[in-house]
Parts: C-alpha cells; sequence; structure tokens
C-alpha cells in the first residue's frame, strides 16, 4: 500500500517535472494564456461592477459581497484547473489514440489522464490566491481560526465539484465523440450562474444548483456563512455551507462511479 | 494570374459554401448545445435583470422589458458573430495546405469568405429555434418595421465588422501560429466592450469614451441600441456610418496584412 | 507452452451509421440508425516464447483490434486469450508490465524535451528499479546509438532517431512481449535497415517475442520465420513464410544476359516482362515449366553469359492473396 503511494507520487512529481519543463519551452504561449486568464476573469468582475454600480443590490447582496462570492468560486475553480483540467484533454486522446497507450501501461487510467502533462502551469491559482485575498479584505469578513481551517477545505471540495462535472462530461464522450462544446458550455454557464446569489434564480434551477449540480456549495453556501448573511434562498442553516467538502467528495466519486461505466464500454464490455 | 471567369467562379464558391454547411451540422452535438447555452443563458438574463431593477430605481432610458429584450436578442445574434468564420485560415496555416490553395485557380479569400459565409449560414438557421423556444422563457419587444430593418442592417454591418476583425486575427498565424490564447482574449473582449453582456449606455461614462473609440461596439452594440430605440432614427445615419468606417478601416488592414502573409507562403513555400 | 494463445476470438463493433449529403447529415442530427461488424472473427493464434511473428492484413482486417485485445485495451466479444498466462483484460496492470507497445504513428516520447526526461517519466511508471534502469538505458543505447541524441529535445529528432528512442521507452521495463504497429512506417532506406537490425537483436539477446504489425512486408522477408495473414477479421493463413512463398508464388522470372543483343525473343510457357540491351526477364510459372527446363531451352538457342532466378517478393504473394482471395487447398490457385 505504502508502496504503491510512493510509486504513484514518484510518478506524479515526473508529470509534474515535464509540465514544468514544456510550458517553460513555450514561454510567449504561455505569456498569452495568463493573460486570457486575467481578462477571463476580469471581463466578469467589470460587468458584475458595472452592473452593482447602476443596481447597488442584488438580493441585499452588494458588490462587495459579490466579489467575495466571485472569489471563492474562482478560488475552487482555479484548484481544479491546475490539477485536474486534463480530465478535459481524454476526449481527444481517446479520438487520437493516445488513450490507448494509459490502457498499456501499469497504472490507473484515471490517473494517468490527470496526472498527463497539459501544459498547465499555477498562474491561474496564483491569480485565484491573490484575488481571493483581496476580496476578503474588501468585503471586511471576519478572519478567525475556523475560516483559516474551513476555507481550504471547502476550496477542495469546490474543486471536487468541478471535477465531478468535468469527468461527467468526459465520459460522455465514450458515446458521443465530440463533446468539447458541452464543457464550454457547462464551463461558461457555471461561472455565470454562480456569479450570483442563488435566491435570485426560480425555485427548480435554486434546487438544481444546490443538489444536482452542487455549484452552490462552491461559493454560495459558504459565502452566506463567513459574510453572516441570512440563507434565504432555501431557507437552510448557514452552517450547510460548511458541507462543501462532503458534498465535493460526494459528487466525485458518483461521477467516478459514472466513469468506470464508461470506461468498461470504452472496451467493449457494454453493448 | 488569375482570370476573371476564374475569380468570379460562383459556382465553385457556392460549392465551400454548402460543404461548410454540411461540415457544421454534423457536429450535432454542438448544435443541441449551442441552443441549450443560449436558451440557459436567455434565462439567466432575465432572472438577473428582473431581481435588480424590482430592488432597485430603474433606469428611465431602459425599461425592464427592453433590457430582457436586449439580452435576448443580444444572445441570439452571438450564434452569428461568436463564430470565427475565418477559422479555416489558421487551421490551413496549421497544418500548411494553405500552400495548395494558392495553387489553385481560386481566389484565396473568396475561398475562406465563401466556408465561412456556408458556417454562419448554417448557425443563422439555430436563430429560428432558438428564438422561438427563448419565447416560452421571456417576451421579446418587436420594433415598427422601419427599426426592424436598420437592425437588420446594422446587423450586417456589424457582422462585416467581426468578419474582418477575425480576419486579421487569422492573419497573424502566417508569423506565429500560436493565436488561440489571442483568439479567445479578443472574444471575451468583444463580447464585454461590444456590450452583448451589459448594455454599453450602464458603463461609467468615462469608460464610455474609450469604448466607443474602439471598434468592438460597432459589432453589437449599434444593432442593438437600434432595435431597442436606445438610438433614434435621426442618428442612424451617423452610428451605421461609423459601423461603415470600421469596415473599411479594418478592411484596408486586412488586404494589407494578407498580401504580406500571402507573399511569405509564396516566397518561404508554406 | 505457448506465450500468446487465443482460441475462438471475436469481436464484434456497433457503430452510428452516416448518410452522405446536406440532408442525410441533417437527418442524422435526429435519428441514430446502427449497424454491426464483426472485425474479429473465431481467431485462433499460438505464439511460443521468442518468435518474431508478422501479422499482417489489409486495412480494416481486424488487426489492430486484436493487437488490443492482446493488451488489454479491447474486451473481446468472445473466445478466450491467455498472455503470458494471463487473461489480458482482466489483469491489465499485471499484463502491462509484461508487455511493451510501440505505434509506429504515435510517439510515446515528449515532444519538447530531450528522451532522458520522457524514460525518467517510464522509469516511475513501471517502476523500474534505478540500478536496473541504468543498465537498461547503457544497453540500448548501445544498440541503438542513443548517446549522440539523448539530451536533444525530440521534435529535433529525426524520424529514425525516434522510432529508435520510442523501441527503448518501450523495452525498458524487459517486456516479454512486444507489440511493433507499423514500426517502420515513414522512415527511410537506412533507418529502416537500423530498425530492422535492433528488432532481430532484442529478439535474439533478450529472447523478446514480438509481434510485428506492418504494411512493408519487407520487415516481415527480414525479421519473421512465420506470417499469420488476416483479411475480413480471420486468419486466412498461418505458417512460416517460406511455405507461402513455395505454395503461392508460383512464379518466378529468369533473368538472363545475352552475350550479344538478339531481337524477337519468346519462348513456350515463359513470358518477356523486361528486355533491355542484353538482359532479358521471362515470367514462368514453375508448374507449367520447371526452371531447369527453361534454362535448358534457353541454352539451346542463345549463348548467355549470366543467369539469376528472382524469387517472388511476398509482397506480390500477399496482394495477390488479398485481391484473389485465399484458396484454402494449398497450391491451388497460382498467385
Amino acid at each position: 500500500m505504502i508502496a504503491a503511494f510512493r510509486a504513484a507520487a514518484d510518478v506524479y512529481g515526473q508529470y509534474w517535472r515535464i509540465n514544468l519543463l514544456t510550458a517553460l519551452e513555450y514561454r510567449a504561449n504561455f505569456v498569452m494564456w495568463m493573460f486570457f486568464t486575467v481578462i477571463y476573469h476580469a471581463t466578469s468582475l467589470i460587468a458584475l461592477y458595472v452592473v452593482l454600480e447602476r443596481f447597488p443590490s442584488m438580493n441585499g447582496w452588494d458588490f462587495r459581497d459579490m466579489f467575495f462570492l466571485y472569489a471563492l468560486w474562482m478560488l475552487a475553480h482555479a484548484t481544479n484547473n491546475t490539477f485536474f483540467s486534463t480530465v478535459g484533454d481524454i476526449p481527444d486522446h481517446v479520438r487520437d489514440g493516445e488513450f490507448d497507450r494509459f490502457l498499456v501501461r501499469p497504472l490507473d487510467t484515471l490517473f494517468q489522464a490527470i496526472a498527463i502533462p497539459g501544459h498547465i502551469t499555477p498562474d491561474e491559482l496564483i491569480l485565484a490566491i491573490g484575488t481571493f485575498v483581496a476580496a476578503t479584505i474588501y468585503a471586511h469578513v471576519h478572519v478567525d481560526a475556523l475560516f483559516v481551517v474551513m476555507v481550504p477545505l471547502i476550496v477542495i471540495g469546490g474543486a471536487c465539484i468541478d471535477l465531478g462535472i468535468n469527468l461527467a462530461i468526459t465520459t460522455a464522450s465514450f458515446w458521443f465523440t465530440r463533446v468539447d462544446a458541452l464543457r464550454w458550455t457547462v464551463m461558461q454557464l457555471e461561472q455565470e450562474f454562480t456569479r450570483y446569489p442563488i435566491g435570485i434564480y426560480g425555485k427548480g434551477v435554486r434546487l438544481a444548483l444546490a443538489f444536482v449540480f452542487p455549484f452552490a456549495f462552491m461559493n454560495y453556501f459558504p459565502a452566506t456563512f463567513f459574510l453572516r448573511k441570512t440563507e434565504n434562498a432555501l431557507h437552510l442553516p448557514p452552517a450547510i455551507g460548511l458541507l462543501t467538502p462532503l458534498v465535493g467528495i460526494t459528487f466525485v466519486a458518483a461521477s467516478y462511479a459514472f466513469w468506470r461505466f464508461g470506461l468498461n464500454r470504452y472496451k467493449g464490455v457494454g453493448h | 494570374m488569375m482570370t476573371l471567369r476564374e475569380r468570379v467562379n460562383v459556382p465553385a464558391y457556392f460549392q465551400f459554401a454548402k460543404k461548410a454547411i454540411a461540415r457544421e451540422s454534423t457536429y450535432k452535438f454542438e448544435v443541441f448545445t449551442a441552443i441549450g447555452s443560449v436558451l440557459v443563458r436567455v434565462y439567466l438574463f432575465k432572472t438577473v435583470w428582473t431581481a435588480v431593477y424590482a430592488q432597485n430605481a430603474a433606469p428611465t432610458s431602459l425599461p425592464l422589458h427592453a433590457a430582457i429584450t436586449y439580452s435576448t436578442i443580444a444572445l441570439l445574434m452571438g450564434l452569428i458573430l461568436d463564430i470565427d468564420q475565418t477559422r479555416l485560415l489558421h487551421d490551413k496555416l496549421h497544418d500548411g495546405s494553405i500552400a495548395s490553395d494558392f495553387m489553385k485557380p481560386i481566389s484565396v479569400p473568396g475561398y475562406l469568405f465563401s466556408d465561412g459565409t456556408g458556417e454562419v449560414l448554417f448557425h443563422a438557421l439555430l436563430i429560428v429555434p432558438a428564438l422561438v423556444l427563448s419565447l416560452f422563457f421571456v417576451h421579446v419587444d418587436v420594433p415598427p418595421p422601419l427599426v426592424l430593418g436598420a437592425f437588420a442592417l446594422s446587423f450586417v454591418l456589424g457582422y462585416f465588422v467581426g468578419f474582418f476583425l477575425n480576419f486579421l486575427l487569422n492573419c497573424i498565424a502566417f508569423w506565429t501560429l500560436e493565436i488561440h490564447a489571442l483568439q479567445m482574449i479578443v472574444t471575451w473582449v468583444t463580447d464585454l466592450l461590444g456590450g452583448q453582456i451589459v448594455p454599453l449606455i450602464f458603463f461609467p461614462l468615462a469608460l464610455q469614451g474609450v469604448i466607443y473609440a474602439l471598434p468592438f461596439a460597432a459589432m453589437f452594440s449599434t444593432p442593438l441600441l437600434i432595435y431597442v430605440g436606445e438610438i433614434p432614427p435621426s442618428r442612424y445615419l451617423e452610428v451605421m456610418g461609423l459601423q461603415v468606417l470600421w469596415i473599411a478601416i479594418l478592411a484596408t488592414a486586412a488586404t494589407f496584412v494578407w498580401r504580406a502573409g500571402a507573399k511569405r507562403v509564396v516566397v518561404q513555400g508554406g | 507452452m505457448p506465450i500468446i494463445e487465443t482460441r475462438g476470438l471475436r469481436k464484434v463493433f456497433r457503430s452510428v451509421k452516416r448518410e452522405p449529403g446536406i440532408g442525410g447529415a441533417l437527418r442524422t442530427l435526429f435519428s441514430r440508425a446502427f449497424e454491426e461488424s464483426v472485425a474479429v472473427d473465431r481467431v485462433d493464434m499460438a505464439v511460443d516464447a521468442g518468435e518474431i511473428v508478422g501479422y499482417i492484413g489489409p486495412n480494416g482486417a481486424g488487426k489492430s483490434t486484436t493487437i488490443k485485445m492482446l493488451t488489454g485495451i479491447l474486451v473481446p466479444t468472445a473466445g478466450e486469450i491467455a498472455v503470458a498466462g494471463l487473461v489480458p483484460h482482466e489483469n491489465r496492470f499485471q499484463n502491462a508490465r509484461n508487455i511493451g507497445v510501440v505505434f509506429g504513428q504515435r510517439s510515446q516520447l515528449y515532444w519538447d524535451l530531450p528522451l532522458r526526461d520522457s524514460f525518467e517519466l517510464l522509469r516511475a511508471i513501471y517502476s523500474v528499479p534505478r540500478d536496473r534502469f541504468a543498465r537498461n538505458l547503457r544497453h540500448f543505447s548501445e544498440i541503438l546509438d542513443l548517446d549522440r541524441f539523448m539530451d536533444t529535445p525530440v521534435r529535433q529528432l529525426s524520424l529514425g532517431e525516434r522510432m529508435r528512442g520510442d523501441f527503448a521507452a518501450a523495452l525498458l521495463h524487459d517486456p516479454k512481449i512486444v507489440y511493433l504497429d507499423e514500426p517502420t512506417i515513414g522512415l527511410d532506406v537506412v533507418a529502416k535497415d537500423a530498425v530492422r537490425t535492433f528488432i532481430a537483436e532484442v529478439n535474439r539477446e533478450l529472447g523478446t517475442t514480438v509481434i510485428l504489425t506492418t504494411h512493408d512486408l519487407a520487415d516481415v522477408e527480414r525479421l519473421c520465420r512465420r506470417i499469420v495473414l488476416i483479411d475480413e477479421g480471420r486468419i486466412i493463413y498461418d505458417g512460416p513464410v517460406e511455405r507461402l512463398r513455395s505454395e503461392y508464388g508460383t512464379h518466378r522470372t529468369l533473368v538472363i544476359t545475352l552475350a550479344a543483343a538478339e531481337a524477337d525473343i519468346a519462348f513456350d510457357h515463359a513470358e518477356v516482362t523486361q528486355h533491355e540491351g542484353n538482359v532479358v526477364h521471362l515470367r514462368f510459372d514453375r508448374r507449367t515449366i520447371t526452371a531447369e527446363a527453361l534454362v535448358r531451352r534457353v541454352m539451346e538457342r542463345y549463348a548467355i553469359t549470366d543467369l539469376a532466378i528472382i524469387e517472388p517478393e511476398i509482397e506480390t504473394i500477399v496482394r495477390r492473396i488479398y485481391l484473389e482471395g485465399y484458396d484454402t487447398q494449398a497450391g491451388g490457385t497460382p498467385a
């Protein structure tokens, strides 16, 4: 068990080494993508700022609150992007045959697909940490021991929710070979729907965001708790925001079961 | 040199467009997600506008129903304006097949334009179901015929602004092949500064000055503000004149960049 | 005991039917019709340890489907497989340690980095002990002459160099069996030769079993004693290369060099396929006339300074079999 863990850590370390070495080979491109990351988040925040300057309150949330809401989502999302976004490349690997290579190696397929170098750099994560710190100060969030302990766990839980969605979409590629459009759409919608307090949506959407695609656990519920607001979307106790790690693990486990099912089909066990 | 007959070989270009339509329609998953995405975002914008209008003092110029109409039309326009009609150029530069196109008796920009038009026509077809389904969520204002006509014209002009902007961007691939990040940056900036997400009239005045000095507003904002009546008929000539000016500037720039790029391919053999 | 054994191996695929044209494309937006195809049908094969087997067939014949089942990537629809005593798809990890795979068209090396980095990663993936890793690397560097480009980014290597790197990568963990898929595709003559020499050497020195799929039958002639032909999912020939040649290569060519130029050369039972200067090619069917008889007749009529008999190339024979079908009656149809 320990030996297996050490072997996996060895592989993971090698993958990241290759990852960073490769990124360094393409400095210009790396800088452009870094710039895009900034633009991606900046345009959202600017749009939010413009709207809330015109209309100062949304369900009792002002721009400061919503900046914190966004920053919390951004941190979880960046964590997913940095460590798990390669899951999204699996359909490409399936298409070009590279996926078969994972299957002829003595390691878990998903582990290899996640660990494989994919020009990933920690720039978004660094940006997200900076943004989160700024938002915490700007929104006057009370920082105590609970905050310090729970935020990392909530961020990991939130990243697991992202990973779960991503993995489910990737698994769909075993049936429909082209899922890039769906992935982009879901990522876009996720970013847009998590931007606002979910109380503004209709009942069905609120329930869906809490319990079907639990994006509300990435930022809305925890932010409600840390900003000490009353949870008036589903009238749940504010402490529900601390359940994010649990929700994340459960969600990713369900998604993993789906992945196993899809993988078996790929190997021709199904049909 | 190409003969005039070759240059205006309409049936050939018609075939390129037809092929593009067939190609696009095979991506059925993309088709459904594109329509689905528009519908969900129509709902989202309606909800957001409804929430902020209900809880704050509404701006006088753009009432709630106009704001919802604006966002819905903007999303439908995005089905066309957000596609990169000249992606083929970038792809061809990437795999080197551009060189063989220069050997064929066709105008290469004409080929790219036909292909892009085919793609656009297919996506234009998607507007119909997307609009019909949107009407289940939102009420869309329909302006009088004169305004509708002006909107249509301005939309076409906006399309050409977008076309030349994309063409210019894809031409950069003649020099450096990695332009994907740059294209994404421009798309995001276009959506924000073009007024697709938030009407430009809501922006702080200081920012508006900068925004109107850029070509993005000529893509989304001008036709949209015509549609919701924010731009009155008396200003049509002025705003559409500005769109034409942007087309002229971008088309001129595109011509120069294309020539320089094409020379590189011909001289260096791709 | 064979190291690879299959019995009644079968794989059926189901795929979405596509229709041509815009109308068809629009129709498939809303409907899905399926069709089934049998990729591999009742394949029985036994390969002994240390063999080099050429697994040959036209595109879509079922070659890669078979290989995928042998490597554990695909689960068979029916039939049994044992590779080194394991059922590959049930013991994928253990099987993976026993095998090495080289896909000629897809490198497993990292494009932007030197070979060394890719090897280091593979060491970790297969948990090869460091001392064994160093020893293998030294050994392969020697045979494949890797040292010259060990520290050059892979994208700057020639195709031949890259392929040598890929071979080393596939063999670093001492697999018992290697599957080579088109290992010489796109290589120039010199590089092809180097790769073939290497395969032969690895097979001889390490006793590695080699399953080779290729379209270049010169690979097979050079490396394999045994050839397995597959067409439309079924094995149509399995046996020594020589037998295939003798049974199906019924036509030979006698090349003669005449002492003096002659015009209008003609013989019964032989066809002049080439006539340039004093050199004449005569193609004959060895079942209607023996080589000896033909040579005698030639020498009765002309003074010759040289003669040679060209055996048919496996390539020609195999192409014939694909085109005309394989007659199970040995030596039946002329090939």
